[in-house]
């Protein structure tokens, strides 16, 4: 399937132009809270926007605010032109409209407002805002969902449920989902550090990812890549940690190249979840040496989550265009916060500064709370 | 392996009303009385590792035994990575996230909030290894996702699937009771499983498409079940010997509908 275009709103850019020239400058996202009281959290920073696009301004909800300025930076870079009911919304959330819900139960006693509460309220947003009356999915695998979310829109096409389709991710910062880190204990009280040594947690951020994906010969004039497979697969093992030896993501991995009919060969770069976690980042190491075998050291790896916090259901749609950005460019984003290496993670994770590569093939992996995992197989444009 | 498609062969449902299509009443709006919602009671599940579970949860895992017995096989039928689980549903996070915003929880409860965690919980507990997605809506979202195990199984992703259903409302009463306007009650809390496995018949789906009268019928008898309502009808057609059925579900002014077949029951003696 191809990827026609794709556009963004992130803490370093509220376009795809700006989003992308941050990550190659290696820029921090990351700042002190300021929409909502952080003042009883240990930690009071992340991944904020502190001022969303006009076109995002007087929609009731963040979370579609978020959505409807991506997709009017999208839109901006490609026509979004088909029968209405020919063109599905397919987006992956980790949190929904759950501020919403929160306001709801706060005094608002609209119903509308109620119903803004539900996690697929923001999608059929997006939906009446572009128009769309095919197929609306939410996906909410946790923080793999936009990876799910692309996946499922691939299919769609490939099905002949729908001619377009706008497939990514998305998720706000609240006050609902820092309070559920704090209380974990998994924000880094200084900077988030991939895969470093010296690691100690995440930051959370806010962001929507957006891809318009089409069927290769209704994909017209310049596009950024194709989307060649993806995969899924639960850990079964525990709610909120990761399988300790990342068989889940290693199926979900394998699955990914077997439905891209690539292998592991053809991988020219990786793009991990790489949240700063110290148990997150030691099994993602482990089970991409496992998939990578001899090409371990020679596939550069890198994770985004230092420039832009942990964006949750926006993150795979987002590291998803970020590696088809970095094979229509040339270009590899640094892993912003790694320095000191960690024996546990062996890999090349392209620190200090963007790397001069023009990978052609690349994995992204995602995991999630409640042993969700899933990857993507894209390959830039030629 | 690959096959031509897929085919529903157990369906395990479980309702406010009760288990089983056996005891729906023959008007849920009758039978309710005026009652808002007809509660699922919590499921007692031994095991110290249910202690946290969140009563959708343990829903989750009851409906799951449901289907089981129906089929006639045991867990280690479902096991590992040749069952792909798909669950959906529209508001079954919303107790646990009330909980959380509302400070009634401890620290340990918060991952219950993510709607992934049932699933998640049915997992551990089956021990299901294979392909995982989480759709979020009502019934539309359910027909999706019996497309999309249909497409899997077919596309030998996997050697058979579970559509996982799960929707409580009673924490959510006063919420759901202001948008009254926009689902009439009642709204019945239920938990349903199916399973389906390899076939000759690929689902055929429809995105969009009209109300089937099986929509109809589960409305009428079992009332209003958002994400639940397609596998109800599944469970009304297994019931009825139906060789095939079309399953439509509506949510938000769209209806889609997929047609599939279905497996005779297993007689018993």
């Amino acid at each position: 399937m191809v990827v026609v275009a794709a556009g963004v709103a992130t803490p370093i850019g509220l376009d795809l132009d700006a989003f992308w020239s941050g990550l190659l400058a290696g820029a921090d996202g990351l700042s002190a809270i300021e929409r909502f009281p952080t003042a009883d959290l240990r930690v009071g920073r992340g991944g904020e926007i502190k001022k969303l696009p006009p076109v995002a301004l007087g929609v009731r909800s963040r979370a579609a605010a978020l959505l409807i300025a991506a997709a009017a930076d999208l839109r901006a870079r490609a026509d979004v032109e088909a029968a209405a009911d020919r063109i599905a919304v397919v987006v992956g959330t980790a949190l929904g409209g759950v501020e919403e819900l929160d306001h709801a139960l706060a005094g608002d006693g609209r119903a509308r407002r109620a119903l803004d509460g539900l996690y697929d309220s923001p999608a059929h947003a997006l939906a009446a805002w572009l128009g769309a009356q095919g197929p609306v999915l939410t996906v909410s695998s946790a923080c793999a969902s936009g990876a799910t979310a692309l996946g499922l829109g691939a299919d769609l096409l490939r099905a002949g449920a729908a001619d377009l389709v706008v497939a990514g991710g998305y998720d706000v910062l609240c006050r609902f989902v820092m309070r559920g880190f704090d209380a974990l204990r998994s924000l880094a009280r200084e900077r988030v550090r991939p895969f470093d040594r010296r690691r100690t947690g995440l930051l959370l951020g806010e962001a929507a990812g957006l891809v318009l994906l089409a069927r290769e010969p209704d994909a017209r004039g310049p596009r950024l890549g194709r989307l060649l497979g993806h995969g899924s697969a639960s850990d079964a093992s525990h709610i909120a940690a990761p399988d300790a030896e990342g068989r889940g993501l290693e199926s979900a991995i394998r699955a990914a190249l077997a439905a891209g009919d690539i292998g592991v060969a053809d991988l020219d770069f990786v793009s991990a979840h790489g949240t700063g976690t110290v148990l997150n980042d030691r099994i993602e190491t482990a089970a991409l040496r496992r998939v990578l075998g001899n090409r371990a050291g020679a596939v550069p790896v890198n994770s985004i989550k230092g420039a832009l916090g942990h964006t949750m259901g926006a993150a795979a749609a987002l590291e998803a265009i970020m590696c088809l950005l970095a094979g229509r460019d040339g270009w590899i984003p640094p892993t912003v916060g790694y320095e000191e290496p960690d024996p546990a993670c062996d890999l090349d994770y392209v620190p200090g500064v963007c790397r001069a590569v023009r990978p052609r093939r690349m994995l992204s992996t995602s995991l999630g709370f409640g042993g969700c995992n899933a990857a993507l197989v894209l390959e830039a444009a030629s | 392996m690959r096959t031509r498609g897929a085919r529903l062969e157990a369906v395990g449902l479980l309702t406010g009303w009760g288990e089983g299509v056996e005891a729906l009443p023959a008007d849920a709006r009758v039978a309710a009385a005026g009652r808002g919602v007809i509660p699922l009671a919590r499921p007692v599940l031994d095991g110290d590792r249910f202690r946290r579970a969140t009563r959708e949860c343990l829903l989750g895992v009851v409906a799951v035994e449901a289907m089981l017995r129906d089929a006639g096989i045991d867990r280690q039928a479902i096991r590992g990575s040749g069952t792909a689980l798909v669950f959906v549903t529209a508001a079954a996070y919303g107790a646990s996230n009330i909980a959380w915003l509302a400070a009634q929880a401890g620290t340990l409860h918060f991952p219950y909030t993510a709607p992934s965690v049932l699933p998640g919980e049915v997992a551990i507990e089956f021990g299901l290894t294979g392909p995982y997605v989480i759709l979020i809506g009502g019934a539309t979202a359910t027909v999706d996702g019996i497309w999309q195990v249909g497409r899997m199984i077919a596309g030998g992703q996997c050697e058979r699937a579970l559509v996982l259903t799960v929707e409580t409302f009673v924490e959510c009463e006063m919420l759901w009771r202001r948008a009254r306007w926009t689902l009439p009650g009642p709204l019945v809390e239920t938990a349903a499983c199916a399973l389906v496995g390899p076939g000759d018949t690929p689902p055929a789906y429809r995105a969009t498409a009209a109300a089937a009268p099986l929509e109809l019928e589960v409305d009428r008898r079992v009332g209003r079940t958002l994400a639940c309502a397609p596998l109800a009808g599944c469970a009304l057609a297994r019931a009825a010997a139906s060789r095939t059925a079309v399953v439509s579900g509506t949510w938000r002014g769209r209806t889609a509908a997929v047609e599939v077949a279905i497996a005779q029951r297993p007689v018993r003696a």
